[in-house]
């Protein structure tokens, strides 16, 4: 056998060792009912955020951002996301999040939000939680 | 009915449209007559595509300049310029419109195209006729992209020369209904954070990097049509290295953009766009090192399809990164995504070239020349080709991850990509770069063909016993615990050490052939100090202000990266003191001072970090970082969340009664979250200022607000009788949003009563604020500046020797 056989088998083993491992550690787009049911495992959940319900954000005396997002079925949870509020939030007309239920609610670890692209300028911003080191 | 528009200034755009049916006409022609000039080898069918193409490089001129002269006029009525612009735009950003919107950027990067094409039709000599054409046909491609005209109810392109009513999303509202319109509209800006020196001077370099690499290929394709399979090698290689180099320059600029202008908190986040740009630059890399392989075996080459591979692929990657980037398909994964375009006509291009290319190489597979023969062991072209090929594996498996949301669109699944994206490439790139850093180590001491192990090792011992010892002190002084890391560690400071010790070796410091050295040291030092930058990076900005931010129902004590800071309030934060000193609004941003004092062995330094908040009506407001760089490491600083009232600089009062004191002098009172004391009365009044008049009697109580920050300030509340009238004029402390009025004075007894007013809407101002130190991020950034000149050596060393020959 040649020494590039070796080699080659080498890469083709790596090779799909890549697929497998970015297969195994991407997740999926999810909604509340899922993430409900699977308590402590992460999901991420695309949503629109409902304006009509308050969104509170006191850093003085809360280190919380909550907020209601609605999912793509329609289901409407309270979020609350560890950090601080993401600039211009109100403005965002789609967002994704990423996060778990935990005891007692929906727990939020990062905040993708698109901003509406009316100036043909989809403005995509990211938040990431604070570590839970 | 139609409208008579007046005001509009419609020349430039007639004369942008003819420029751009003309770009695209010539490059038609062009490639037309290049074909049958190679086709027939006939000297005056190459003349005919030489002269179309330098009128098709006229036009493109024509355009951008058409383009330029709207944008500089403020010309709104046309969309690109309402988009992308604005009348105070300043000068030195109005270059940055150009890249901003989608036409401009296909715009860009055709100029880069029609630049390189005219070197090469003076440069190319018996390769013209067949890199021409391929260089004319993508022109034409490209030039497609800004007809924006309908064919069978099909839209090809989009033109830069649109005018705002003819925009479909815009041509109902109102407004153009008055024929004057367009004396009454202002363009919606540039977005803020292209207004940064970087983003002039970035897309510039990184489309004449993508630019570049159209040469590779069409050499390539030239080569297979033409059946010399091994002499393209030659005239390609210093154009690969150059590209190597602009596209390297464009990509590591990109990188400091983001840790500049972004709060990303970092210098590379795997961010989509970012991959998007690096995986084709490391299959340049991989494609030029095997361009080398096959040089230096000149009869015997054992690489080619690879090599072929590789070079086509590259190209072919360009063209799939802008359809990753514009197309908006990575809308939910990245943070930057520009924007829905046409994914029609790039799906389609991008086929047509992979077409291009797998029929190409299929069709002259059997010919091309493969060497029976097998490479030896200890041989450079052996290692080089192993870390070509690594250096590919590395480039899929960005490209697979960065992928996901294109095999769900393929596919119809709903895949989300991994939740720590950080850590899924690192898992893989961190071992990658192990290995790509061990092979530059070594593979330079082998020869080409054959090395004997004992030469091998007369040159490397010094390296190899010197190396793991310069690892072990760093690790330890440091502090290093991660394994992998410190391999990492080991395998760049081998990489440095040995290259080095080549240059003055082997090449016994001769600079002119130690450009490959050169670059391999400066690649191995951007490892290095990404290494121990972002590896060891450290949150300093935990939460010290003393208010509980545990979770409730968490278990575990979560600290906040982020610390909440109050005006004047000084705070413990890693090894400073951080105060908030306040805010001042400059141009378009909120600027936050933020005061640092550091106490070491006695002496005391002071410095202020101004980081920002850019207020932008259109794009929303973006926090930008401000850090402060020490020979040793950076200290990042952006805050992450301000108080939204102050940025509007609207102030509204409203003041309520909170309590009524009933004191004596000397007798204090709480106004939380300050402490008052009743200083003393007096008959000392200031009638004219309050307006008094000599029969009016007046008394003022002299109150004493102490902030506890070492600031006092004084309230000085009055009690007028007027003709056996009682009248207060109250006293009021803005910045504390405090008031207070003097009710009545009981002199018997000695006691003042005073009412105390409390602003609802005064807060006291503060910032959220995150800190993170970046430990020896000038190692990378000095490490890009050495590779870039080790490469320019490389291609100039090259060159010369060419031209010599």
């Amino acid at each position: 056998m040649k020494k590039l056989h070796i080699f080659g088998i080498v890469i083709i083993a790596v090779t799909i060792g890549v697929i497998i491992s970015t297969i195994s550690d991407s997740s999926t787009y999810s909604n509340f009912k899922e993430a409900s049911e699977n308590p402590d495992m992460e999901f991420m959940v695309v949503g629109k955020l409902n304006l009509e319900k308050e969104m509170s954000y006191d850093p003085e005396t809360s280190p919380y951002f909550s907020f209601y997002l609605i999912d793509g079925t329609g289901l409407e949870e309270e979020v609350r996301f560890i950090g601080s509020k993401p600039q211009d939030f109100e403005r965002s007309d789609q967002v994704v999040i990423t996060g778990k239920y935990q005891d007692d609610g929906f727990i939020a670890s990062k905040i993708l939000m698109k901003c509406p692209s009316k100036y043909n300028n989809g403005n995509n911003v990211e938040v990431k939680a604070v570590s839970e080191s | 009915m139609e409208i008579e528009y007046i005001g509009e200034h419609l020349t430039p755009g007639i004369i942008g449209n003819a420029f751009v049916v003309f770009a695209f006409g010539f490059a038609l022609f062009s490639g037309i007559s290049y074909f049958l000039g190679e086709k027939h080898e006939d000297e005056s069918w190459k003349k005919m595509g030489r002269w179309f193409f330098r009128l098709h490089s006229i036009s493109i001129a024509g355009i951008a300049l058409s383009l330029f002269y709207i944008i500089f006029n403020h010309y709104f009525e046309y969309n690109y310029a309402y988009q992308h612009s604005s009348t105070d735009l300043p000068l030195r950003y109005m270059l940055s419109c150009f890249w901003e919107g989608q036409e401009g950027s296909f715009l860009l990067w055709l100029f880069w195209h029609a630049v390189i094409g005219n070197v090469l039709i003076r440069t190319a000599r018996n390769w013209e006729n067949s890199v021409m054409t391929v260089f004319a046909v993508v022109q034409v491609m490209l030039g497609s992209m800004l007809l924006g005209v309908y064919v069978l109810g099909i839209k090809i392109g989009s033109n830069p020369f649109l005018l705002l009513r003819e925009n479909v999303d815009m041509m109902n509202i109102p407004l153009f209904q008055n024929p004057n319109y367009s004396s009454m509209i202002e363009g919606t800006g540039l977005n803020p954070l292209l207004q940064n020196y970087w983003m002039t001077i970035h897309p510039p370099t990184l489309f004449l990097g993508f630019a570049s690499t159209l040469v590779p290929f069409s050499y390539a394709i030239a080569s297979l049509w033409k059946k010399s399979y091994i002499e393209w090698l030659n005239p390609v290689l210093p154009w690969t290295f150059g590209g190597i180099m602009v596209l390297g320059t464009g990509v590591l600029m990109g990188g400091a953009w983001a840790y500049e202008a972004l709060s990303f908190g970092g210098f590379w986040a795997w961010d989509p766009v970012e991959n998007a740009s690096l995986v084709p630059w490391l299959f340049l890399v991989a494609a030029g090192h095997l361009m080398l392989i096959n040089r230096n075996k000149n009869e015997k080459p054992t690489s080619l399809i690879t090599t072929y591979a590789l070079t086509l692929l590259t190209f072919i990657l360009i063209l799939y990164s802008t359809y990753l980037t514009r197309s908006g398909i990575l809308g939910k994964t990245s943070v930057h995504s520009f924007a829905d375009g046409m994914p029609g006509q790039l799906i389609l291009f991008l086929f047509l070239f992979i077409g291009l290319s797998v029929w190409m190489l299929f069709h002259r597979f059997r010919e091309i020349p493969k060497s029976k023969e097998e490479e030896a062991f200890l041989s450079r072209e052996f290692w080089m080709f192993i870390g070509s090929l690594v250096i590919v594996i590395a480039a899929f498996q960005i490209t697979f991850t960065t992928s996901i949301p294109v095999v769900n669109a393929i596919f119809g699944t709903s895949l989300a990509p991994p939740i720590n994206a950080i850590e899924h490439y690192n898992s893989w790139q961190i071992p990658f770069s192990i290995v790509v850093a061990l092979m530059m180590a070594l593979a330079q001491f082998l020869k080409y063909k054959k090395t004997t192990s004992e030469s091998f090792l007369k040159n490397i011992w010094l390296s190899i016993a010197l190396s793991p010892l310069v690892t072990v002190l760093i690790a330890i002084a440091l502090k290093m615990q991660n394994v992998i890391l410190i391999v990492l560690l080991f395998a760049s400071v081998l990489a440095v050490t040995s290259n080095t010790a080549f240059f003055f070796n082997v090449l016994k410091g001769k600079i002119k052939n130690a450009g490959a050295s050169i670059s391999h040291v400066g690649f191995a030092l951007i490892l290095l100090g990404a290494l121990l930058s972002a590896g060891l990076q450290q949150n300093i900005s935990v939460n010290t202000s003393g208010i509980d931010i545990r979770m409730k129902g968490e278990k575990s004590n979560a600290n906040l990266d982020n610390i909440l800071l109050y005006e004047k309030d000084t705070l413990p934060m890693g090894p400073y003191l951080v105060s908030y000193s306040g805010k001042q609004r400059s141009g378009v941003n909120m600027m936050y001072e933020v005061r640092y004092i550091e106490k070491s062995n006695g002496q005391v330094n002071e410095f202020s970090l101004y980081p920002r908040i850019q207020l932008n009506k259109m794009m929303g407001n973006v926090p930008e970082p401000d850090t402060k760089h020490f020979w040793n490491r950076d200290l990042f600083t952006y805050v992450s969340y301000v108080n939204q009232d102050d940025l509007t600089g609207e102030k509204k009062e409203d003041y309520q009664v909170l309590d009524t004191f009933i004191l004596s002098k000397g007798d204090t009172g709480i106004v939380a979250p300050y402490l008052m004391v009743l200083k003393g009365v007096s008959r000392d009044v200031d009638y004219e200022k309050h307006k008094l008049s000599e029969t009016d009697i007046a008394v003022k109580a002299i109150l004493e607000i102490d902030n506890m920050h070492g600031v006092k300030s004084t309230l000085e509340p009055i009690l007028v009788i007027r003709e056996n009238r009682l009248y207060h004029i109250k006293d009021q402390d803005e910045d504390l949003g405090i008031r207070f009025s003097l009710t009545s004075i009981d002199p018997e007894a000695g006691k003042l009563n005073l009412i105390y007013e409390k602003d609802k809407n005064k807060k006291e101002d503060f910032i959220i604020m995150k800190a993170v130190i970046f430990p020896f991020i000038n190692v990378l950034w000095i490490g890009c500046i050495i590779m870039i000149f080790g490469i320019v050596l490389a291609v100039y060393n090259r060159l010369s020797n060419q031209i010599k020959l």
